[in-house]
């Protein structure tokens, strides 16, 4: 098995780096041999009158094509370790469209113009310099260009797969087009006088005939192993998209927990947790292994038996589920809601559950506790975290986003890198991150229209940020304590004001020290600086406005306060209860408490958990919660870390709502 | 030696074989980087990199090159992009095919020439940006992994191109 760079995640190191330009050697050497430093050459497809370009252009497709479908075949490499680029088809037609009109107009295309320059050719120096000032041009107007670059965004698609036919099957039909594109070609040359020296040559008799059969043998290839595996082509990826869909890979914990009590033969049930984790608790009967070990150590399990797979919750075991299943496994399940849903379900005394239980059921659980846990005790439960956290890497933010410790730790003495911790002054002078200022978020608060608790309008936001010596072009990076929304609270004045890059420190500032990064109780220096006062931002919502859109499709309404004031069941306010048609999402939901350390849940979770709630990324999302605090932690994972595109945030929340009698409330 | 810079280019290779070596080097590097080839981010990214030598705060700030970080030609389509040059500069030497020149019809000007040259450089490198890729990066490597947005920027690239063809043909009459 091969791992490559990109596998590896090495893409960047040096010897990736050397490697790409070896690999570039080879490149440009082929480009010239088929004569690609001409650009006469080049142009010459154009006019019917050299058809080299589409000659080599199509060799190289279906040689490489044929290369890694036989490698991937002989199990030489995994999809996981090739990176494959999203179809984008708005961006692909309208980029291709005038990239070709580029290309006849200019007669290079960005590699071979490197080529032609080697060769000396000064109008490929002259293309080279256009493509550049085209880039540049791109960036500047990428803001408007945005919604192009994304349009028609449909992830990685597959050709064969659109068509409903094998890979080898779409590749037999390519090589068929390009050999028949190569014999039109030399028959197009001939005719015209230019060339056409392989028309009906033995060479390129024998050469179609080696590539058809190349072809035809992947074909035989997938035929024989379809019967016995059926990874590989497009039904057997639906096949398995269709049983996530069903939740047939699934297995509750209770009929797991019966068929180990029966000690069923061929069941197999499988830890993938750390052997740390394993020997502090397991399910009684399942044995350790790594993820990375399980093709080895499952090898000739194929379907034989059944294999459930467990961690502590589902994400690990689903990946290893999926993996196994291109493999050929159609045999492995996932235990539902993972040993924290065993732990739940299946563990806990009867005494402590809030159902009522029948004496059948409370038997039944009294029979799996006496099994699963030998003596009346409770298992050493770990409580929420699959792993340990882990240190930080230095991975650059997407601003607006989180920032890893590691990162900024590497970027801190940068002139645009601006710390700002939100945390409590005598915190902060008991230790803080080198050259941070230390804010409260309720600096930038106050009361707008008799409505206490409202984010500032950009005036007094700009004024603070002048203060603080930020200019809009600073990275900015918010940095909180033990709650999250602090920081986000600060990032909504950042978004108000339009601030491009702007960030919260992931972890937090418990996380940094953790991680033993660098610490001061020196003050900084800071020179007032004057930051421009934008337009009223377009993200921020009145009642009138919620009003309006009450029963308006696509379009939800979130409370993210803790439940039991969205039910009504506690009141703090005027009113209890909730707007009507509001759905619950404590903000709450999106953490997790490592030791001292909180955190946002991993991205993936978070984007499964709203998947569920809001139907598209294109759906108007309202948030609030009481006063605009907690809701900014929503709007904050929903806009920029899951990238929701219409997200707006109700400030007043729920203290204007309760107050205002004429709205409706439900409860 | 003396001979040999007698006597003219040698021959172009035969394209299939040319096209097998150049369908073995993307295999290659599919193999070992697990990324297809490309060019038109190494030009990018060292336009990006000229630019902020110019207005440095600007770049860092922009959108899309800011992304990049400080050291935009940090990457390993950048090493590919000088790759292609010196690989080309060998072959070019070896086949004696380095000449400095203006490739033209004999008829057409270096002026217009080069004024297309510039203007079809400038739509190909926002192009490129655009569609994530150029004729290596999605044309070549894309469409030999089969992938459905490739392929259609590959169609696409033609379709522009014929369309097109007709307007500049004067820059290489004879």
């Amino acid at each position: 098995m091969i791992s490559t760079f990109f596998g590896l995640d090495a893409l960047s190191s040096s010897a990736a780096m050397l490697t790409a330009f070896v690999i570039g050697l080879a490149f440009g050497f082929s480009l010239e041999q088929a004569g690609f430093g001409s650009s006469r050459r080049l142009a010459g497809i154009f006019y019917f009158r050299d058809m080299t370009v589409l000659k080599v252009m199509f060799t190289a497709v279906i040689v490489a094509m044929l290369g890694l479908q036989y490698a991937s075949e002989l199990g030489l490499i995994k999809e996981e370790h090739l990176f494959f680029m999203p179809s984008i088809y708005g961006a692909q037609i309208v980029g291709g469209l005038i990239f070709g009109v580029g290309f006849v107009m200019g007669a290079w295309c960005p590699g071979t113009a490197a080529v032609g320059l080697a060769s000396g050719r000064l109008d490929a120096l002259v293309f080279l310099a256009g493509a550049g000032i085209g880039s540049i041009f791109f960036n500047e107007f990428f803001g408007l260009l945005k919604g192009l670059y994304a349009w028609g965004d449909r992830g990685v698609r597959f050709a064969w797969q659109d068509l409903g036919l094998s890979a080898s099957g779409f590749g037999f039909l390519m090589v068929a087009v390009a050999l028949l594109m190569f014999w039109g070609s030399e028959y197009l040359e001939k005719r015209r006088a230019a060339g056409g020296t392989y028309w009906r040559s033995p060479f390129l008799r024998s050469f179609s005939v080696v590539m058809i059969l190349l072809a035809l043998g992947l074909m035989a290839m997938d035929g024989r192993v379809a019967g016995e595996r059926p990874a590989g082509g497009a039904a057997s990826t639906s096949a398995m998209l269709a049983e996530i869909e069903s939740a047939k890979d699934h297995m509750e914990p209770e009929e797991l927990a019966d068929r180990l009590m029966r000690r069923e033969p061929g069941l197999m049930v499988i830890d993938i947790r750390s052997a740390e984790e394993y020997a502090g608790f397991h399910i009684r009967g399942a044995v350790p292994m790594s993820m990375a070990d399980l093709p080895e150590l499952l090898a000739g399990r194929e379907n034989q038996g059944i294999i459930v797979l467990y961690s502590n919750g589902m994400t690990h075991p689903a990946q290893a589920r999926d993996a196994l299943f291109r493999m050929g496994f159609t045999n492995v399940y996932i235990l539902t809601d993972g040993l924290v849903g065993f732990l739940d379900r299946i563990l806990k005394p009867a005494s402590l559950r809030t159902d009522l239980l029948s004496e059948e059921q409370t038997a039944r659980i009294n029979s799996w506790r006496s099994y699963f846990l030998g003596a009346d005790k409770t298992p050493a439960a770990p409580a929420e975290p699959e792993k340990p956290l882990a240190v930080s890497q230095p991975v650059p933010p997407a601003w607006p986003g989180l920032v890893e410790p590691a990162w900024l730790a590497e970027n801190l003495g940068s002139a645009d890198i601006r710390v700002i911790e939100v945390r409590a002054q005598a915190q902060y002078n008991g230790g803080h991150i080198p050259g941070s200022v230390c804010v409260s978020h309720d600096n930038f608060r106050g009361v707008v229209a008799g409505i206490s608790s409202m984010l500032q309008p950009s005036e007094l936001l700009a004024g603070h940020m002048s203060l603080m010596g930020i200019k809009p072009a600073d990275q900015v990076v918010l940095v909180y304590d033990d709650k999250p929304h602090d920081a986000t609270l600060v990032a909504m004045a950042f978004a108000r004001l339009g601030h491009g890059r702007f960030g919260i420190l992931n972890g937090g500032f418990p996380r940094w020290a953790q991680e033993k990064r660098p610490v001061t109780t020196e003050l900084p220096q800071a020179q007032k600086s004057q930051y421009p006062v934008p337009a009223p931002d377009t993200f921020t919502v009145t009642y009138k406005q919620i009003m309006e859109n009450l029963k308006a499709p696509n379009h939800v309404i979130l409370d993210v306060r803790p439940t039991e004031y969205y039910t009504g069941e506690k009141v703090d306010e005027a009113r209890g209860g909730h707007i009507p048609g509001a759905k619950n999402r404590p903000y709450t939901d999106d953490l997790v408490k490592y030791g001292k350390v909180t955190m946002l849940k991993p991205t993936e979770e978070l984007a499964k958990a709203y998947a569920s709630l809001v139907p598209s990324k294109q759906t108007t999302v309202v948030i609030h919660c009481r006063t605009g605090h907690q809701a900014s932690q929503t709007f904050f994972v929903m806009r920029y870390l899951l990238g929701y595109e219409r997200v707006l945030w109700y400030d007043a929340g729920w203290t204007e709502w309760a107050a205002r009698s004429e709205l409706p409330v439900e409860k | 030696m003396i001979m040999k810079e007698s006597m003219g280019p040698k021959p172009y290779m035969n394209p299939y074989l040319a096209g097998v070596i150049l369908g073995l080097t993307l295999l290659a590097s599919y193999l070992i980087l697990g990324a297809g080839l490309g060019a038109s981010s190494g030009i990018a990214r060292i336009a990006a990199y000229l630019e902020s030598g110019l207005v440095p705060s600007h770049v860092g700030s922009s959108e899309y090159f800011g992304a990049w970080g400080k050291e935009p030609l940090n990457y390993y389509l950048v090493y590919m992009f000088f790759g292609v040059f010196g690989g080309g500069l060998v072959s070019a030497f070896l086949s004696r095919r380095l000449q400095f020149q203006v490739e033209r019809g004999r008829k057409a000007s270096i002026k217009f020439r080069l004024v297309l040259a510039l203007a079809g450089g400038v739509l190909a490198g926002f192009a490129s940006r655009l569609a994530q890729g150029c004729t290596s990066g999605q044309a070549l490597s894309g469409s030999a992994m089969l992938l459905s947005g490739s392929l259609v920027f590959l169609i696409c690239v033609f379709a522009g191109g014929y369309a097109a063809a007709w307007f500049v043909r004067r820059q290489w009459h004879d």
